[in-house]
């Protein structure tokens, strides 16, 4: 019985969501081959021993002040490599704060970030990381493919090499036909799929994602989903923001903020154990009798 | 820094606005401008009263006149009757009553002037009598709308850039902070120089415009000019934190830049604020201007203010670079 029960739950995940139909379905399994498959080719080219390489990352008893307004204070986390890990916390938290902290856009008062060892900010560094803003950062005046090869070219990648990337991912979000079309003429959902592969283009090993799936509808969120677990299943880092607390479910590890301190930080499947009826909202009620926090 | 420039260029080509903005609007108002300085042939509408014969003949030859026989009441009359002036003589001498200055009235003394022209020759040194107002004014229009339009692009788009966020992700690739400078400039140079070319070339083809000294320096001073605006756009552009705040600098760095462009002669400024004319790029650009398109002088003669142009690139590049560290700390 333990054993078939995670069987259904995924069956029942993927086979008979009542949203998106037969249709879909089968299109998700496609695309996800796809992207599995672009991974593989990846694995398997010129640069499959810097692919090999898994990059951790150390949080050191991080603090920031604006002025006198307190926005993180005493962080410490580590992510391990290959994995997802989930900064929850409603706006105004400091998760955007922290993961400027991270790649070294601001500086900390007090505490450091370890890549791989390496203190941060590094340039170096920053070539293995891929970053996507939460704004869609995008060119509105140029091309999804255009868009994406600048932000290639800045990375020093040659041009085939770009091509050949570009043509891939832009398959696997299915902005292959679109990929000439202006950014201004796109809709929501297109320029974040545009923004996501643009962050991807040079294959990077960590991925800072400040809050990929906001105004996503629920089909692409899923997509979405998919593709950061196949590339987290190729050993590349995820750092997540999100105020939808069911997306915690998507993650490795999670950590809540509040008023910038994390107020518990573990295993999903452990922070799932804690809750009483499983809903993770619960912990951020724990040793607080504040009812107002809102989340949208 | 090539990728920069490519970007700037594309991202212009797919945006037939602000193409239009960068090269039609200049060669509009250049047109205007030559319609409202250039000469109008506007002839005078004289009443005249009591004035020899003379006088009378010598003012036909530019004027329509209309002899009276008694002075009317002089306010209501030119109001009324659509008479720029009024002369009369009596024993004080000569009268010449006209309601305020304008272009209309400045005719008026022309005219009056061309009286005794056989007796007066004027000539100037370095212009002609056939050129018109913007002929002698052509290098500060030239300065300040090729310094205007490029200011204000270079400066949006730079806007745009940390609103959209894109200048982070950009800042977040191995890229060096003096590459992205590098390549905005440079991006924005060729535009600014193409739309100088462009403005230069139609000014003195089509409008005709008197440039006494070389055509090839004209244009380099206002390529280098343009430049200069990139880097003050840029500049402007990393204290404002919105569109709305770059328009509202728009005002602050250009209107004391005209003081400075040759208008007024400087000399004229109390307290010695016409020293603070070095801080102005349109200063350097619209001088040296002047001395190629009125006095025809070479480049032995202007290079100091070219070599002050360059000076002043080369500091805004340095700081716009250093300025660039509130984005990323490496």
């Amino acid at each position: 019985m333990h054993l078939t029960l995670p069987f259904l739950q995924t069956v029942k995940r993927y086979c008979f969501q009542p949203v998106c139909g037969e249709m879909y379905n089968v299109k998700f399994i496609f695309t996800s081959t796809l992207w599995a498959g672009f991974l593989h080719s990846n694995e398997k080219g010129a640069d499959a021993q810097e692919w090999g390489v898994f990059m951790r990352i150390e949080i050191r008893e991080i603090a920031k002040k604006y002025k006198n307004n307190v926005v993180l204070e005493d962080i410490s986390l580590t992510v391990e490599s290959g994995k997802i890990y989930c900064l929850l916390g409603a706006s105004g938290s400091g998760k955007t704060t922290l993961l400027r902290i991270i790649m070294g856009a601001i500086s900390a008062e007090k505490g450091q970030v370890l890549i791989d060892g390496i203190k941060m900010p590094n340039k170096q560094m920053l070539a293995q990381i891929g970053f996507m803003p939460q704004e869609d950062a995008l060119y509105s005046e140029l091309s999804i493919l255009q868009n994406m090869k600048f932000f290639a070219g800045i990375q020093n990648l040659k041009k085939e090499e770009i091509e050949k990337s570009a043509e891939g991912l832009l398959q696997v979000v299915g902005l292959l036909s679109e990929k000439n079309k202006l950014v201004s003429n796109c809709s929501g959902g297109m320029k974040k799929r545009a923004s996501l592969v643009t962050t991807m283009i040079h294959k990077p090993k960590i991925l800072i994602l400040d809050e990929p799936t906001v105004g996503i509808d629920p089909v692409l969120r899923r997509k979405i989903w998919a593709y950061l677990h196949s590339l987290r299943d190729n050993g590349t880092t995820i750092i997540v923001t999100t105020h939808a607390m069911d997306e915690v479910t998507e993650c490795d590890n999670a950590a809540l903020l509040r008023n910038g301190k994390i107020i518990i930080a573990d295993s999903v499947v452990n922070l799932l154990k804690k809750t009483e009826n499983g809903k993770i909202e619960d912990l951020f009620f724990v040793d607080t009798k504040e009812e107002s926090v809102c989340f949208q | 820094m090539f990728s920069i420039t490519k970007r700037i260029l594309a991202q212009i080509m797919n945006d037939k606005r602000s193409l239009a903005i960068l090269f039609v609007a200049p060669i509009l108002i250049f047109t205007l401008l030559y319609f409202i300085l250039g000469d109008s042939g506007y002839i005078p509408k004289i009443t005249v009263y009591n004035v020899s014969e003379s006088v009378l003949t010598g003012l036909e030859k530019s004027a329509v006149v209309e002899v009276t026989d008694s002075l009317p009441e002089l306010k209501e009359y030119v109001k009324t009757q659509g008479q720029d002036a009024i002369i009369w003589a009596d024993q004080e001498g000569m009268h010449i009553y006209m309601l305020d200055r304008n272009s209309k009235t400045s005719k008026v003394l022309k005219a009056f002037q061309d009286i005794n022209s056989s007796s007066i020759h004027i000539s100037y040194e370095y212009a002609t009598n056939d050129d018109n107002q913007l002929d002698s004014l052509s290098f500060v229009f030239l300065g300040v709308i090729s310094f205007f339009f490029v200011f204000i692009l270079s400066g949006m788009s730079f806007v745009r850039e940390r609103t959209n966020q894109t200048l982070e992700r950009m800042l977040m690739a191995p890229i060096r902070r003096s590459t992205v400078i590098g390549g905005y400039t440079f991006g924005y140079g060729i535009l600014s120089a193409m739309q100088s070319v462009v403005i230069f070339l139609f000014s003195v083809y089509v409008l005709k415009l008197h440039v006494q000294g070389s055509y090839i320096l004209c244009a380099l001073i206002m390529i280098i000019m343009s430049l200069a605006a990139v880097s003050v756009g840029a500049l402007m552009s990393i204290f404002a934190n919105n569109e709305l705040q770059l328009v509202q600098f728009i005002p602050i760095v250009l209107i004391p830049q005209i003081f400075f462009s040759g208008l007024i002669p400087l000399d004229t400024i109390p307290y010695g604020l016409g020293n603070l004319c070095y801080f102005a790029p349109i200063y350097y650009g619209c001088t040296a201007l002047q001395k190629v398109v009125i006095y025809g002088e070479g480049i032995e003669i202007i290079y100091p203010w070219i070599l002050g142009l360059l000076t002043m690139i080369g500091i805004l590049f340095i700081l716009n670079t250093f300025l660039l560290k509130k984005y990323r700390r490496l």
